[in-house]
């Protein structure tokens, strides 16, 4: 079976690498850096294949691919993988950004290197994890485990007030995940503990939607209550609205790579527990909630785009715009159309080329200015005048703040559009008042370029250096993205397509 | 009747190697003079006392399930393998009382025989099967505790923790008789066996009159696991003790305690009666309490042995839990939430009590920058916290997964979510020390004498289970699904 080496190949691949940092010396930089480096380029060169192998016509989980070994039989517990087109565009995705993250740590991380170029591939191999798994215990372990290298990346290499951003992250997300663990023993027990009942695969189709049980002596529908209790645990990923205030601090204060890995492929982990466990899990309780679901978008999409304005720090500023366009998601989800849901899976992936971008970019500026301020705390400005100084700078700030602001042409546009075409007939206001957010996202990121890169050049813009080779290094294949899935998605959208679809109409006879 | 008698005393050879052992200790303690040599045999000799007791526990696991010596006593898999627990947790204490400073020099050996002297209380709570033995077994426990509790005679908390101890101790252990005697008033006779079946004769008005005599009961052996509100003596004993005594205290009291519970739950409250509905809802308040009360208060610790004597409160609180379902499932959960609680308590003691002898206290800032220095002993502490902490893939987790599965597997939905709620609040207060230890630049370049290669060696031996039983714990459960409670 060439497909269950695959899977299993791309997910222990970074565990090969954490396992040679930790035995390269502790001086040799070159070769540790080198050695991740090679590791992940590996790691994506498999997604690729996976990539080229994939069969864009079959829905569902590819049975190519799929990997199910027991783990722990007595509780019918598998080490169960799979691959199916909402995945797919993930997986692509990790490995992606993790190769440039290696490249971007190359001179920006200084101390610890080791410990950082471990926990970093530890953390690649875990959201493989959560991405490939079929099996409901192995996903929540890697859910978990994630948490590990995340509290360690953000609270040892991370910006002046690290620990409380690290702590914030990992409690809310811990929260989170613990209700989603109550539901996951509480389905077990649901299906009478019956072979398939870690399988993610064999819990879809709304089995549970007539099931009550009794709580503080009322009687409540199981589907419900334990949609409620998963989709806090993922909308804390997202983040949605109630639940996002652990994100600002922890864009802010982790280290570059580490932002661009929370918005790139961190808060995509949320949107995807709803596709792949919530949505078909409970499908009746989804679309119970649909309209719910689709104001909480809103509020994301407005509160966060207002926030973004309002902030002098850039990487807050990205921070609250990530919130602001994962909140189009939730409004693609909340659909549950075709074009919605297609939209949604599209935007995910977009969000994560356009936001790493940003992300990459400020970390570049953060290494000459050391500082982030649009305009100071006394008012005086931070930046000014970057267009003149550092051309190359501009014109890839350029190309990464369009794809953010969903300019046409620009791969961010195409995602919003099958948003608001999918959700338009179902949630007309909420349609007219999401595209106010549109509005609010291209003053606050073009008012933000005109403050940064015009106006008189501050004089301590003239001594910065353009980019380095290195860094224009890693910024091509992601403004290659932008502007080729801006014009041609179908790569992408192909694959998901019949997904998508076996999704939507699932949801559609509930 | 006599040969009866000795047929049964086969099956009594681990709790008769231990008397031996201790009245062995005890002669050979008293008559030789203390000096390095003949503690170093004393310490040995324990040892090997221990293993052997072990050994033979192991060999009775597989034996049948039976009551000896006229049904006072009762061996079956379950107490056996709670009796290994308690002995494996006593070796790893032994261990540490032999490295720490914190036991005066002169002291090491009586804490060795009073150890012993404590296991066998522990072991004949674990086995009793009628309500003499349980209060024998709870005063063996607690007199012997009460002494070590004030080991460090010049100390002020320690005395302190002593006085304290005994006096909380002598009160909840009159209100246990008190309580017993009613029970044996209503139902005639102490043996476990003839007051199930004379409870069932009751009606119900009578049940619910006998229901607070149970109460008493059960405040006695809360008060040995310090389940709140029974719990005050707790922390102030935990931080005035030596900290291998507070290891040992963690350990071996808690398992039998939770043993002891576990039976009489089994015991009496089997059947559907108004009195099991009253029981669980005693147990189900007790052990939200507990949780709640113990990770609360650990949050605000300046201590680290205070903060992981609220933590070990807690985590009695959630074992409370698992006894909260009276089935198979939740006796499983226990057991292997006990296996996996024994190596978690025994590395963070051997830690904190390694930091805490070269600083001469144990407050928090002691771990700062602990991984710069020690980066495999902040690696173990730091798996440790977690693992308390309940993140998989570590043991912790599989432990309170389980816990939460024998819940929800009887419907017990609030009490799995304050569960999985006070796990959150538990995580705030173990990441302080992960924190400290590798967030912070340390703060000087001294050298920490215990952490010596064979101490590094031993504590990372006992992390192994931890990690180990988080990814194949199959077999571990399989173990404790057979240690099922046998009852006639």
């Amino acid at each position: 079976m060439h497909g269950l080496d695959l899977l299993s190949w791309i997910l222990w691949m970074p565990i090969i690498g954490v396992l040679g940092v930790l035995f390269l010396p502790k001086d040799n930089a070159k070769a540790i850096k080198t050695w991740a480096l090679v590791n992940t380029i590996i790691t994506f060169a498999l997604t690729l294949v996976l990539y080229s192998k994939f069969d864009p016509t079959v829905s569902g989980m590819q049975h190519a691919f799929n990997v199910r070994i027991p783990w722990i039989p007595q509780f019918h517990i598998y080490y169960a993988l799979g691959v199916d087109g909402i995945s797919l565009p993930m997986i692509l995705l990790t490995g992606l950004l993790f190769m440039l993250c290696i490249l971007s740590s190359w001179t920006q991380i200084k101390k610890s290197l080791k410990a950082y170029f471990a926990l970093l591939l530890l953390l690649e191999s875990t959201v493989f994890g959560v991405f490939m798994s079929l099996d409901f215990f192995l996903f929540y372990v890697y859910w978990e485990v994630m948490l590990l290298p995340m509290f360690f990346l953000i609270g040892v290499w991370g910006g002046e007030n690290r620990e409380y951003a690290a702590v914030k992250f990992f409690l809310y997300t811990f929260f989170g995940s613990l209700l989603m663990l109550v539901g996951i023993v509480a389905l077990y027990f649901a299906t009478n503990q019956s072979p398939d009942s870690f399988n993610i695969l064999a819990l879809q189709g709304g089995k549970f939607t007539t099931q009550t049980l009794s709580l503080f002596g009322t009687t409540v529908s199981f589907s419900k209550l334990f949609f409620i209790f998963m989709f806090i645990g993922f909308a804390i990923k997202v983040p949605v609205f109630p639940f996002h205030t652990w994100l600002p601090h922890a864009h802010v204060q982790a280290p570059t790579a580490i932002s661009v890995i929370l918005a790139g492929v961190l808060l995509k982990m949320g949107t995807y527990g709803f596709l792949r466990i919530a949505f078909p899990i409970f499908p009746d309780s989804a679309k119970y909630f649909a309209s719910a679901i689709a104001w909480l978008g809103l509020i994301n999409v407005i509160y966060g785009a207002l926030c973004a304005m309002a902030q002098t720090d850039v990487k807050k500023l990205i921070a609250y715009s990530s919130v602001s366009h994962m909140g189009f998601v939730m409004l693609g989800l909340s659909a549950m159309t075709i074009q919605g849901v297609n939209g949604a899976v599209l935007q995910m992936f977009n969000h994560g080329t356009s936001t790493a971008m940003m992300f990459f970019l400020i970390g570049i500026i953060y290494e000459r200015s050391h500082h982030r301020w649009i305009v100071r705390p006394d008012g005086s400005k931070g930046f000014g005048g970057l267009y003149t100084q550092l051309p190359i700078y501009s014109i890839v700030f350029i190309i990464g703040m369009f794809a953010s602001m969903g300019l046409p042409g620009m791969s961010g546009f195409i995602s919003e559009a099958l948003i608001f075409l999918g959700m338009y007939e179902k949630f007309t206001t909420i349609t007219v008042l999401a595209l106010f957010g549109l509005l609010i996202g291209a003053a606050y990121l073009l008012w933000m370029f005109k403050r940064m890169f015009f106006g008189e050049v501050n004089p301590e813009v003239k001594e910065y250096t353009d980019m380095t080779k290195l860094e224009i290094t890693y910024m091509i294949p992601l403004c290659v993205a932008v502007i080729v899935f801006g014009i041609y998605p179908s790569p992408i959208l192909n694959i998901m397509k019949a997904s998508v679809g076996q999704l939507v109409s699932l949801l559609a006879t509930f | 009747m006599y040969l009866n008698y000795l047929a049964n005393i086969a099956r009594y050879i681990p709790e008769l190697i231990l008397v031996a052992l201790m009245a062995g200790l005890l002669i050979l303690e008293t008559t030789y003079r203390e000096d390095e040599k003949n503690k170093k045999y004393i310490f040995i000799g324990g040892l090997i006392g221990l293993v052997v007791a072990l050994a033979s526990l192991v060999a009775n696991f597989s034996g049948k399930s039976e009551t000896i010596f006229s049904q006072s006593m009762i061996i079956d898999p379950f107490s056996t393998l709670m009796k290994i627990i308690m002995v494996l947790g006593t070796i790893g204490v032994f261990y540490l009382s032999r490295i720490s400073k914190d036991i005066y020099e002169s002291l090491k050996t009586e804490f060795i025989v009073m150890a012993v002297g404590i296991l066998i209380g522990g072991m004949i709570l674990a086995s009793a099967n009628n309500m003499l033995m349980i209060y024998i077994g709870v005063e063996t426990l607690s007199i012997l505790s009460y002494v070590m509790a004030s080991f460090k005679k010049n100390d002020e908390r320690s005395s302190e923790a002593g006085l304290k101890y005994a006096l909380y101790g002598g009160l909840s252990a009159g209100i246990m008789l008190f309580g017993m005697s009613h029970i044996f008033g209503v139902l005639g006779t102490i043996q476990f066996s003839g007051m199930a079946v004379n409870l069932l004769k009751l009606n119900q008005a009578q049940m619910l009159i006998l229901m607070p005599s149970f109460i008493l009961f059960f405040v006695g052996i809360g008060y040995k696991i310090a389940a709140v509100p029974f719990h005050m003596w707790s922390p102030d004993v935990y931080e005035g003790s030596p900290t291998p005594v507070t290891a040992f205290f963690a350990i071996v009291p808690k398992i039998a305690g939770i043993s002891a519970l576990a039976r009489i739950g089994f015991i009496f409250f089997t059947a559907a009666t108004p009195m099991r509905a009253s029981w669980i809802l005693l147990l189900m308040a007790v052990a939200s309490l507990t949780m709640t009360v113990g990770n609360v208060t650990a949050i605000g610790q300046k201590s680290v042995k205070r903060m992981l004597a609220y933590s070990s409160i807690s985590h009695a609180g959630i074992m409370l839990c698992g006894l909260v379902v009276i089935n198979d499932i939740g006796v499983r959960a226990i057991t292997f939430y006990g296996i996996t609680y024994l190596f978690m308590t025994l590395v963070a003691f051997y830690i904190v009590s390694i930091v805490q002898d070269k600083y001469g206290n144990d407050h928090f800032d002691r771990f700062t920058g602990l991984a710069y220095r020690y980066p495999f002993m902040a690696v173990v502490m730091t798996i440790v916290m977690f693992s308390l902490t309940g993140l998989p893939p570590l043991a912790g987790f599989v432990a309170k997964f389980n816990i939460i599965n024998a819940l929800l597997n009887s419907h017990f939905y609030t009490l799995a979510i304050i569960l999985a709620l006070n796990s959150v609040v538990s995580a705030y207060y173990y990441l302080k020390i992960v924190r400290l230890m590798t967030l912070k630049q340390q703060e000087s370049n001294e050298v920490i004498e215990g952490f010596g290669f064979l101490n590094q060696f031993i504590i990372i031996v006992m992390t192994a289970p931890i990690l180990v039983l988080g990814v194949f714990w199959e077999n571990i459960m399989m173990l404790a699904n057979g240690a099922k409670i046998f009852f006639q």
